[in-house]
């Protein structure tokens, strides 16, 4: 319980320390960086499903 | 006589700089070797016995691709002295970097499971049990990392390095057709039977192979760890050049050797693979075997420490191989946890190992172009690197690569859903 709580503090000092970006991207970066994210989680979504098709 | 001198001087300036490039060199070298990793030898080896050397002109490409991408760590890492996941941290603040180092620590737990795969498929040959190579190798790693300092492990590692090479001597062994191996190598075609998902699969994993995320995060911490500076960039970038050469020659001779003895046999695995070519070929069987096991040890090695860099930088623990375990507990626990993780899935009864390698590397290009992107702004970003920046040639490259990337995985996803359109 310790170690979790040490763990919990340990990444809001991170989040604080980083929290100004030193290069800033525009709104529209930003949209679209999450959008690649989310477009790359998705197709490796889809590759687990046929990993998974594949093993049955 | 001034002739003589100046021949005299230029021998002993050239000879200076090689003295110079020795000390610098190791950080591309080993990250492109262990890019050969047990899953890249299982890659190469099914693609050489599917397909011959058919797909050789696609290796060499992925050639200076790898380089191209690399390169932007040494000056990245040389600039900034921080390592790739402090310096997303730093520059994007800690919502990209989470994802950033969350997408490592994913990806490097799946190709750790694929070493682990490797290594114990390779002793299986010899008649061990995956439990004591599993066991073996975790008081390899570990005496490895906790002896010495950065510089004896990389001095360790690039014996490994030599080892991989094995697949050299394996090739010229077989007897391959020069003229068959200079037009694949060069003509751009597709196999026999044109464009299936087979093939779409085997392109996306053999691109996976040869670049990855832990490739980028593993050789700028590298860099920084072995205290390279600014004067440094031009022998860095010469090391990761050399090393990308020899990442595509080993592919090369492996598939040439697979598309010489096994063609149009069914392969699986490298595993499977040395089974069948010990009862004709015992040598180049053992070599083989020799070679899977020495190309997981080396990626086991290098993918545990990205991580442990990685989560080092970003947590502030000492996370330099130059402290010793007291120095560094949280680093080096991490590191042992990793193995230990990866080590146990292999463990587990009837699971899809050689399924899970492939699959491994097909999931590691499609994360890829996030990590990709990431180091493309980075590198362009003045303030950060001021006469480093990258050029407009390596940014019209890089954002081709990514591109090239996210259209592979894109039709490949769609395959996934219209498994008949590629048919």
């Amino acid at each position: 319980m310790k170690m979790f709580s040490g763990l919990i503090t340990g990444v809001r000092m991170i989040n604080q320390k980083y929290s100004k970006p030193q290069i800033e991207m525009t709104l529209l970066t930003k949209i679209c960086l999450f959008g690649l994210r989310v477009y790359l989680f998705t197709l490796v979504g889809l590759m687990i499903y046929k990993f998974i098709e594949t093993i049955k | 006589m001034y002739f003589l001198y100046k021949l005299f001087h230029q021998f002993r300036k050239t000879s200076k700089a090689f003295r110079m490039f020795l000390a610098i060199a190791g950080p591309g070298i080993i990250v492109m070797v262990a890019d050969n990793d047990a899953g890249g030898i299982t890659t190469y080896t099914v693609t050489g016995a599917k397909y011959g050397f058919h797909l050789l002109w696609f290796l060499i490409i992925l050639g200076p691709v790898a380089y191209f991408v690399q390169e932007m760590t040494v000056r990245l890492g040389a600039v900034t002295k921080r390592g790739h996941a402090e310096a997303i941290f730093h520059a994007f603040g800690s919502f990209w970097g989470w994802f950033s180092l969350l997408d490592l620590v994913f990806t490097d737990w799946l190709t750790m499971i694929t070493e682990f795969i490797g290594m114990t498929a390779a002793m299986s040959i010899f008649g061990i049990p995956p439990w004591i190579t599993i066991i073996g190798c975790w008081l390899m790693m570990g005496t490895m990392i906790t002896t010495g300092r950065y510089w004896t492990w990389e001095k360790i590692a690039l014996i490994f390095c030599l080892v991989n090479l094995i697949y050299i001597p394996a090739a010229f062994m077989v007897h391959p057709s020069v003229s068959d191996i200079i037009y694949n190598s060069f003509i751009p075609h597709l196999p026999p039977g044109g464009f299936t998902n087979d093939l779409f699969f085997l392109l996306m994993a053999n691109v996976g192979t040869t670049i990855a995320p832990w490739m980028i995060f593993f050789q700028q911490s590298t860099v920084v760890d072995k205290g390279l500076k600014e004067k440094d960039i031009r022998f860095g970038k010469v090391d990761t050049a050399f090393g990308s050469f020899l990442t595509v020659i080993v592919a090369v001779f492996l598939i040439i050797v697979c598309g010489k003895l096994l063609l149009g046999v069914p392969v699986e695995s490298a595993a499977e693979a040395t089974i069948k070519i010990m009862p004709t070929n015992n040598y180049i069987g053992t070599m083989f075997a020799i070679g899977l096991f020495d190309a997981g040890f080396l990626g086991a090695i290098c993918i545990s420490l990205a991580s442990s860099w990685a989560f080092g930088e970003v947590f502030g623990w000492a996370h330099s191989l130059n402290n010793k375990i007291k120095e560094a507990p949280w680093f080096y626990a991490y590191y042992f946890f990793d193995l230990l993780l990866a080590g146990v899935v292999v463990m587990i009864p009837k699971a899809p190992l050689v399924l899970i390698t492939l699959f491994v590397q097909v999931i590691a290009t499609t994360l890829l172009p996030a990590a990709l992107v990431f180091l493309i702004l980075l590198l362009n970003d003045k303030k950060t690197m001021g006469n480093y920046r990258n050029t407009l040639f390596e940014n019209v490259t890089n954002i081709g690569i990514v591109f090239a990337i996210i259209v592979m995985s894109t039709l490949y996803g769609v395959s996934t859903i219209f498994p008949h359109l590629f048919q």
